[in-house]
């Protein structure tokens, strides 16, 4: 299971959080980072209005030659966006762990602003450890 | 049989006191001291704890049993882990009963200080205590 | 989400994905803030409510991730499953106990929470200053928690309590109503 990166938005689809688990990938500038994030918070909205299932939810998966994205979002309106290789199973599971990382180390640090760029060493320990072993 | 109960705080502040009769063999449950006497209870038991405080680094258990006399009454007493005195004034020689019966209180004891309103050295008011305390005596003694 | 449905995941995720502590600790914990807050608003009762709601908003708005994470429950079709849902495993998960939902409004849009235990207010008695038996809601913090986490999942909620054993009442009761569906923006889509 190779993971590439992760990217975490919040609410207003602004992004909290952006790591690269891969060297081989070309570092972005952090602005870069931040155009990506909105104009993904953005695409997302759209397609779930233009959906010609009714009530669906936005963009979940986006898979091409190199790589396979993936987002989930939670009841909250956070989304988290974990970018792999293509045709890699199972990002579900990831997505799921990522989440309870993020509900434990980083909600509970009660000096983290909400909807703030996260800055939790813990969780990146932590995420750090899970993403790594697979690799 | 009549007993005369209290609490004394660590600074030898009173906490808590009562008085009841025995229960068992036909009494009535009422405290029967002499009128006279009665403003001499607490004397009593406060002499006492001058010697409470030499036994207690002496004996390894927390029933101190009986420390002193006065007259034909005994002083029994019993100390929590805090240094909280549990003392017990009677006129008669029954160790066991008197035992338990401090076990029961300081159950009491303990469910009190797990009140956050409750402050250790300040006096018990709560009429749940004092209803536990008299089902105690009238239980054992 | 049926009664016994809700029922048994709230007790599958106490039994196998929650991290115990001991309930003494919480007790004491809790008191010693209560406590302490009655202290420093030196009786100032409607002020203390006030703080134990505030901090239960801010608990509630991180909460509400950990129980998503953890239960993996998706979204509620309506008012009613949400009320079973925060009874039979939001309160099951984090408190063990299970509050009973009564009292419906007939709009559907109010319920009441009947607590038949409370851990946070075990061996408690309020003192005997004659405020603080019409004053204080021991449990407030509770309140607070319930509207912050309802509000991160777009649903503005009034929470009160309306009885309290403490107090002398039969019943410790929770009075819970829903204002709006918060739709400012938009709303994430249903799974």
């Amino acid at each position: 299971m190779v993971i590439l990166s992760i990217l975490i938005l919040n609410k207003a689809g602004g992004l909290i959080y952006q790591r690269d688990f891969n060297e081989g990938l070309k570092k972005l500038s952090s602005n870069d980072y931040l155009v990506l994030a909105g104009t993904f918070h953005g695409v997302h909205a759209i397609t779930s209005r233009i959906s010609p299932v009714p009530g669906s939810g936005g963009l979940e998966v986006l898979e091409s030659d190199q790589f396979r994205m993936q987002c989930f979002q939670t009841l909250t309106g956070t989304k988290f966006l974990v970018f792999a290789e293509p045709h890699q199973p199972n990002i579900d599971v990831v997505c799921r762990r990522v989440y309870e990382l993020y509900a434990d180390y980083v909600m509970k640090n009660p000096f983290y602003q909400i909807e703030m760029p996260i800055r939790c060493e813990s969780f990146d320990r932590h995420l750090m450890a899970y993403i790594k072993p697979k690799q | 049989m009549t007993f005369y109960f209290a609490i004394i705080g660590t600074k030898d502040n009173p906490i808590y006191e009562t008085e009841f009769g025995t229960s068992k063999q036909g009494g009535d449950g009422h405290a029967r001291f002499p009128d006279e006497q009665r403003p001499m209870n607490q004397f009593i038991l406060h002499s006492a704890l001058d010697i409470v405080e030499e036994v207690q680094w002496v004996q390894k258990e927390l029933y101190l049993k009986t420390v002193d006399r006065f007259n034909n009454l005994l002083v029994s007493c019993f100390l929590t882990a805090g240094n909280i005195k549990f003392l017990l004034l009677h006129d008669s020689k029954a160790e066991d009963p008197i035992r338990q019966f401090f076990a029961d209180v300081h159950e009491a004891y303990v469910k009190t200080l797990m009140n956050p309103f409750y402050e250790v050295d300040m006096r018990i008011t709560s009429t749940v205590f004092d209803s536990k305390v008299r089902a105690a005596a009238k239980k054992y003694l | 989400m049926s009664s016994t449905k809700a029922a048994r995941i709230g007790e599958e995720v106490w039994k196998t994905r929650i991290d115990k502590v001991n309930a003494e600790l919480v007790t004491l914990t809790y008191g010693s803030i209560v406590a302490q807050l009655c202290k420093d608003y030196e009786g100032d009762y409607m002020e203390v409510n006030k703080q134990l709601d505030k901090m239960g908003y801010n608990i509630g708005l991180r909460l509400i991730e950990d129980f998503l994470a953890k239960t993996n429950t998706g979204r509620c079709i309506n008012f009613r499953d949400t009320a079973e849902t925060i009874s039979k495993i939001g309160f099951k998960v984090f408190l063990n106990i299970t509050p009973t939902v009564t009292n419906w409004a007939t709009d559907n849009k109010q319920f009441s929470l009947v607590f038949e235990e409370n851990p946070l207010a075990d061996f408690v008695e309020l003192p005997d200053d004659g405020r603080a038996q019409n004053e204080l809601w021991y449990s407030n913090i509770l309140c607070g928690v319930l509207r912050g986490a309802l509000e991160m999942v777009q649903m503005q909620v009034d929470a009160h309590f309306t009885s309290d054993v403490l107090r002398g009442n039969e019943t410790t009761e929770m009075r819970v109503s829903l204002i709006r569906i918060i739709d400012d923006e938009l709303p994430p889509g249903d799974d």
